[in-house]
């Protein structure tokens, strides 16, 4: 054993578009490396704004994208080895994804508890129902939820938050070490956001799970991640500890994304002449009439 | 003389732009005699001043893009508006766009009101090059030779930093600032009164947000618009808004100053929204709100925050708080705060 959860060497991922005459290639995810430590649990946040790379590299962990060039080893196995249902199911009880829309990841025309228990027993592999009810139970408790709450729900019955809280204690069914969840909480109201983001830290700190949190949000990452990765155009430019690159961050990327977030506070309304209510407002145009 | 010439002009300044009063707008259904409704906006009051920025805040299901609907006249069955009117300055005496005549629509549309949504697909057509929106929506309100509006549509295209040659494009063919960017543009080229800000910057990536909020705050305080911007992101609320307005369950429970909101905020769901959102640097933990936000076919008794709030009392079950000035300016739905308790 190498004491690596998860090894990722050098990876590209490019895309091709076009026909014979006019190819054009887009390298998505360009010879990016990071390792996760065995028996030390994190939250790994992976930063980049849309078309940054970041979303194909967690596909690329989930094993759904093959990379180009470079490899990934999980637990020592190599992810390009997994072929058949059994060393794929073995996969996926190691790692297990959140998707960021709640909505479109059960499907609406079945109640919740149905898809739980049947991932239950495929991953058990016991037909034993009472069992599978309390497996299903005891994920759902360590979500802050109770099989009681969701049986008989249909997945529009239940808000966002909550929806989303059972797709987590669905993945957590699998008992798996590593958690990849792409753009988990951007889709969840303000007010039940805090408290999924709080239950990543939970999952962390009690049951040690890491997790690969994909974001845009730099506010949420700086709050749950230890370690964190800015990518930008398919390239990691800048990564290590977390407070320490948002609080002094040295790549002039990181430097123009930490000054683009807008504070939720007037920090000083004397100094920002915007937010005066009668700040200085050129007199209406000549062409406009009233 | 001079004096009594000033004092109209002064009277017109100070009445409000756009002044919504108790606005009901319920989306309803009639099955086999089963009427079901859904009170998506229910008793919404407050006024846009001339110039202002006024900020509306609320999570999915607050009413919000019912309200603007409603605003904007975009009512199509099953919404309905039960009671209340929205009058503009500019339409006097219909009491809402839903009820004024198709010529009179014609008349304000893009010249006096406009709109930047959230995707600006949805009002650049995607079948016609850049220029050809600017045309359809532009040219009949600003009129002269075609030269001319083309050389002014450039010079304007140049104050959101786009090169002429957009014009020649197809929206699908622009990157998504570049095309909320010509949104913007075509939004106030006319130098409308009003302008109505459907979470226009929510799909940008942060840089690009930042830019095009700079942007529009700019040509706004040029031609003196009023807007009315609406985003669940309290972050943009703090960096552009002038006066917020904090909507929950189809109600309005404050609304103040930006300052006032964001450095006294009073109903207990402010203080929370504003009070849970992580910043850099701050590592206090924070906590998510209980229960779950109530389904509007069935709202809570009295106050539609007291399942969730920690100062309800027995009175908030029963009787719905009505809006309170606490102090000018600053008012707030809330019997707890209007009591003179904090939370």
């Amino acid at each position: 054993m190498n004491g690596l959860l998860l090894d990722v060497r050098e990876v590209s991922k490019t895309f091709t578009r076009g026909g014979l005459l006019s190819r054009e290639t887009i390298v998505a995810v360009n010879k990016v490396s990071f390792q996760l430590a065995v028996g030390r649990p994190e939250i790994l946040a992976i930063i980049g704004e849309s078309g940054s790379g970041k979303t194909t590299l967690a596909r690329m962990i989930l094993n759904t994208e093959t990379p180009t060039s470079g490899r990934l080893l999980l637990d020592g196995t190599d992810l390009a080895a997994i072929s058949g249902s059994g060393s794929r199911r073995a996969f996926m009880h190691k790692v297990q994804p959140i998707f960021q829309n709640p909505f479109e990841s059960f499907n609406p025309l079945k109640r919740v508890e149905r898809y739980l228990l049947m991932t239950r027993r495929r991953f058990s592999g016991t037909a034993e129902e009472s069992t599978a009810a309390a497996a299903v139970d005891a994920a759902l408790h360590k979500v802050g939820l109770s099989l009681k709450e969701v049986s008989d729900r249909y997945p529009h019955e239940l808000s966002g938050g909550q929806l989303q809280r059972v797709a987590i204690a669905r993945a957590l069914l699998a008992e798996p070490k590593l958690i990849v969840a792409d753009e988990p909480v951007s889709m969840i109201d303000a007010s039940l956001r805090m408290s999924i983001v709080n239950l990543f830290k939970t999952l962390r700190d009690d049951l040690g799970i890491s997790i690969i949190y994909v974001t845009h949000d730099l506010a949420t990452a700086y709050y749950i991640s230890d370690r964190i990765m800015i990518m930008q155009k398919g390239s990691v430019v800048e990564s290590g500890d977390a407070r320490t690159v948002l609080k002094a961050p040295r790549h002039p990327y990181t430097q123009q994304l930490r000054e683009a977030v807008l504070l939720p506070e007037v920090s000083d309304p004397a100094a920002n002449v915007t937010h005066g209510i009668n700040g200085p407002i050129s007199p209406a145009a000549p062409e406009r009439t009233t | 003389m001079h004096a009594d010439a000033e004092q109209p002009q002064r009277d017109q300044d100070a009445q409000p732009l756009l002044s919504v009063r108790d606005l009901q707008a319920y989306y309803q259904t009639s099955h086999a005699g089963v009427r079901r409704g859904i009170r998506a906006v229910d008793g919404v009051s407050f006024a846009v001043r001339r110039g202002e920025i006024y900020g509306l805040a609320g999570e999915s299901s607050s009413g919000k893009t019912t309200l603007i609907k409603s605003i904007a006249g975009a009512i199509r069955p099953p919404l309905e508006i039960v009671g209340g009117s929205m009058e503009f300055a500019f339409l006097p005496g219909y009491g809402g766009l839903h009820r004024a005549p198709p010529a009179e629509l014609e008349r304000i549309r893009w010249r006096h009101l406009s709109y930047i949504m959230q995707g600006s697909m949805n009002v650049l057509n995607p079948v016609r090059r850049v220029r050809s929106s600017f045309v359809d929506f532009a040219y009949p309100h600003i009129g002269g030779s075609r030269r001319r509006f083309e050389q002014q549509v450039i010079a304007h295209l140049a104050r959101v930093k786009l090169d002429p040659s957009v014009l020649a494009a197809f929206p699908h063919e622009l990157s998504g600032g570049m095309r909320q960017r010509a949104a913007l543009a075509l939004a106030t080229i006319c130098r409308p009164g009003f302008i109505i800000a459907d979470e226009p910057t929510t799909a940008l990536d942060v840089v690009v947000q930042k830019e095009v909020l700079g942007m529009l705050r700019g040509i706004q305080r040029e031609t003196g618009s009023s807007v009315l911007f609406v985003t669940h992101d309290m972050g943009v609320h703090a960096h552009i808004t002038d006066r917020l307005a904090i909507m929950y369950a189809g109600r309005l429970v404050e609304e103040a100053a930006t300052t006032e909101i964001f450095g006294n905020p009073l109903h207990p769901y402010t203080r929370h929204l504003i009070s849970s959102l992580p910043r850099i640097g701050d590592d206090a933990p924070r906590q998510g709100l209980g229960g779950a936000p109530p389904n509007l076919a069935d709202p809570p008794s009295g106050c539609r925050f007291h399942p969730r709030c920690p100062l309800a009392r027995e009175i908030c079950r029963r009787e719905i708080p009505v809006m309170g000035e606490s102090a000018p300016g600053h008012r707030v739905a809330c019997f707890a705060v209007n009591q003179g308790e904090r939370a």
